[in-house]
């Protein structure tokens, strides 16, 4: 089992590599025009502009940039943001958003899990009954409709009704955060409720369910000593990677509400040609991605019995 | 053998409502059980063997439901039973089941030997540590060497025969007075199905128990059953001891089905069939339900349904053959010769 972890995490890194490289490649399409701000492409000749090229090593051979660009990583350095910051660290740049983000996300996930798992108890406990009628109903609604639409419902209703702030700011975030990570929440509530529903039901027309009725089990705990944990195994697998997503912040609703969060910053970067800050946050998406899927398989791996098996052998 | 059954099903109907229609999949069915035998109920697909006994401890589908007869069992008629709480006092405890497939009985997830227990804790009141001893015990009862590292082991660790062995396990921890065997063996491997016979019959004596065996397989039938019950179409057409049903049938139906053993085939012959197929469920049915695929059914066949005939005190069958008025009909050659063919081939 611990040799099939190291395994799978030699293999995650390797992708991160493979991603960052691509993203490092296309970005050298680029015309160098980046490297300087708009002010900069006015005022400063072509030969100035040449010598500070050189003197950043970008007209070097892409290789030799490349191998430079692997040991800046292993650095934790990511150069410095032209445009949109010009002159502050990458990092520091993302840094402040991705906090905001971070936190507005953590919070509409476990909102959603938990309200998403029970809204599914209720509704496999009332399989085909008005409240199961209602999540899917729930469920549906939000999958056809617009989010931009179900978005604004929710402001609408928040600022009139409930009297709630409709933009964010940073000096009253508890208040101000609640609409967003209600948006945030809307669709993963329905997700979860969606599949763990799905996988219960599943579960319970499973045989070994007949068998522990033959036994003489009440309902209730066979769907808490059975079917419970059975049906959160394959939801479990994606709990790491939809983490990792709310980190990253959503485009959306962080417009919609003006938060200042990573949502928009990879928009505002490519638009602006801001390639350090495009790189990095290329880097980072596709990292949570890789990590997130391993993650999902290692819980996976410690919930099933079955899988630590499967891991020994090279199918996987 | 003792004169009182310890279960008596009287005239049991069971419907399913399907898409807005009714189906009717036992039509007045009868069956006494008697303490301590086995009990083998016959029939091709869709008979109604299965769901008969699943009503026995409430495990239908939730669109069926028994609508008449009774179900009397210790005093009580389970047909009245609506909730499950009133279920939970005969399942496990009174009355058990070992189901077809043992590859999908088991919980994938849990430890074998934890399945065992959950059962021992629920109905038998005792946690923890005892209740594990019990499930060891059990474990090892079953033929399972080295229980103890079994005990932790997941299903997927055990092979189709000893997983099958485990359903038994947990079907018989609690010292139910009745096991019904629903297809134990189909699922399995041709060698280890006598194995698990044979642990059936050894538990059977050990515990006392009556079983009630319900299977296609008339090879499991003549090894294993002291009775045997032939369903068709959700009735018992006919009902005797094995050595009545093998060789001296009465009912149409039995002698179809006996002729199409492949046992008495000749090398070179297609093997005899049972020509057309069960009446559909949802019609009513008028008459012996056999009738239209019996070649030498009567007039009356198709008008009216035949009582049961007794033959002997222990052998019954539902056909209008055995009528006095009826024309003199013989049993068909190949099941006068029956007897003479099984012991030939031993």
């Amino acid at each position: 089992m611990v040799k099939y972890t190291i395994k799978r995490l030699l293999q995650t890194l390797v992708t991160v590599l493979i991603v960052a490289t691509i993203v490092f490649l296309l970005m050298r399409m680029l015309p160098t025009d980046y490297f300087f701000t708009e002010d900069q492409l006015m005022k400063l000749t072509p030969e100035q502009k040449q010598e500070q090229l050189e003197a950043a090593g970008l007209t070097d051979p892409v290789g030799e940039q490349l191998i430079r660009f692997y040991g800046q990583i292993l650095r934790f350095d990511f150069g410095e943001s032209r445009r949109i910051q010009s002159g502050v660290d990458v990092v520091k740049v993302i840094g402040s958003k991705f906090t905001v983000s971070m936190r507005l996300g953590c919070t509409a996930l476990v909102i959603s899990l938990f309200v998403g798992v029970f809204i599914d108890i209720i509704q496999t406990i009332n399989k085909d009954k008005l409240l199961d009628h209602i999540g899917t109903g729930y469920t549906i609604f939000v999958n056809a409709v617009p989010s931009l639409v179900s978005y604004s419902l929710v402001l609408v209703f928040g600022s009139t009704v409930l009297g709630l702030p409709s933009l964010y700011s940073t000096r009253n975030p508890g208040p101000s955060s609640i609409l967003p990570v209600v948006c945030l929440s809307l669709a993963s509530i329905a997700h979860y409720a969606l599949w763990t529903r799905r996988y219960m039901v599943d579960e319970l027309n499973k045989d070994y369910i007949k068998l522990a009725r033959v036994k003489g089990m009440s309902f209730n705990s066979i769907m808490v000593k059975h079917v419970f944990k059975n049906a959160f195994v394959p939801l479990v697998q994606y709990i790491p990677t939809s983490f990792l997503y709310t980190i990253g912040g959503s485009l959306l609703v962080e417009r919609f509400f003006s938060v200042p969060g990573m949502g928009p910053l990879l928009n505002d970067a490519i638009i602006r040609y801001d390639v350090n800050v495009v790189q990095t946050l290329a880097i980072i998406y596709g990292t949570m991605g890789t990590v997130g899927v391993f993650l999902g398989d290692v819980l996976m791996m410690l919930l099933d019995p079955r899988i630590k098996l499967v891991g020994k052998g090279e199918t996987r | 053998m003792t004169k009182e059954p310890i279960l008596s099903a009287k005239d049991v109907e069971i419907q399913f409502s399907l898409r807005g229609r009714v189906l009717s999949a036992i039509r007045k069915c009868s069956l006494d059980l008697y303490q301590g035998e086995t009990l083998a109920i016959v029939g091709e697909s869709g008979s109604g063997k299965s769901v008969f006994t699943k009503s026995f401890l409430g495990m239908l589908d939730a669109n069926g439901k028994i609508t008449g007869g009774s179900i009397m069992y210790d005093g009580i008629d389970l047909a009245k039973y609506t909730t499950e709480k009133e279920w939970m006092q005969i399942r496990g405890k009174k009355i058990s089941m070992v189901m077809q497939d043992p590859m999908t009985s088991l919980n994938p997830l849990k430890k074998v030997g934890q399945q065992i227990q959950e059962s021992i804790e629920l109905n038998q009141g005792i946690k923890g540590p005892e209740a594990k001893k019990l499930a060891l015990e059990m474990l090892a009862k079953v033929g399972i060497p080295d229980p103890e590292r079994r005990y932790n082991q997941y299903p997927h660790e055990f092979s189709g025969g000893m997983r099958q062995r485990v359903v038994i396990a947990i079907a018989v921890a609690c010292h139910p007075d009745i096991l019904i065997c629903d297809e134990p063996t189909t699922a399995l491997d041709v060698t280890i199905q006598a194995q698990i016979l044979n642990l059936i019959r050894e538990l059977q004596q050990e515990l006392k128990m009556t079983v009630v065996y319900i299977t296609h397989d008339l090879g499991v039938v003549a090894n294993v059953a002291d009775r045997v019950a032939v369903m068709y179409a959700g009735q018992i057409v006919e009902f005797g001891t094995v050595e009545e049903i093998f060789y001296d049938a009465w009912h149409p139906y039995t002698w179809a089905l006996l002729s199409s053993l492949p046992q008495l085939g000749l090398k070179g012959e297609a093997l005899p069939t049972i020509e057309g197929t069960p009446p559909n469920l949802f019609n009513e049915i008028k008459g012996d339900a056999f009738a239209p695929r019996n070649k030498q059914a009567l007039a009356i066949d198709f008008e009216e349904e035949p009582p049961y005939f007794e033959i002997t005190p222990t052998h019954k069958a539902k056909t209008w053959y055995l009528d006095p008025r009826s024309p003199k009909i013989e049993q068909p050659k190949s099941i006068r010769q029956l007897r003479a063919k099984m012991e030939e081939r031993g």
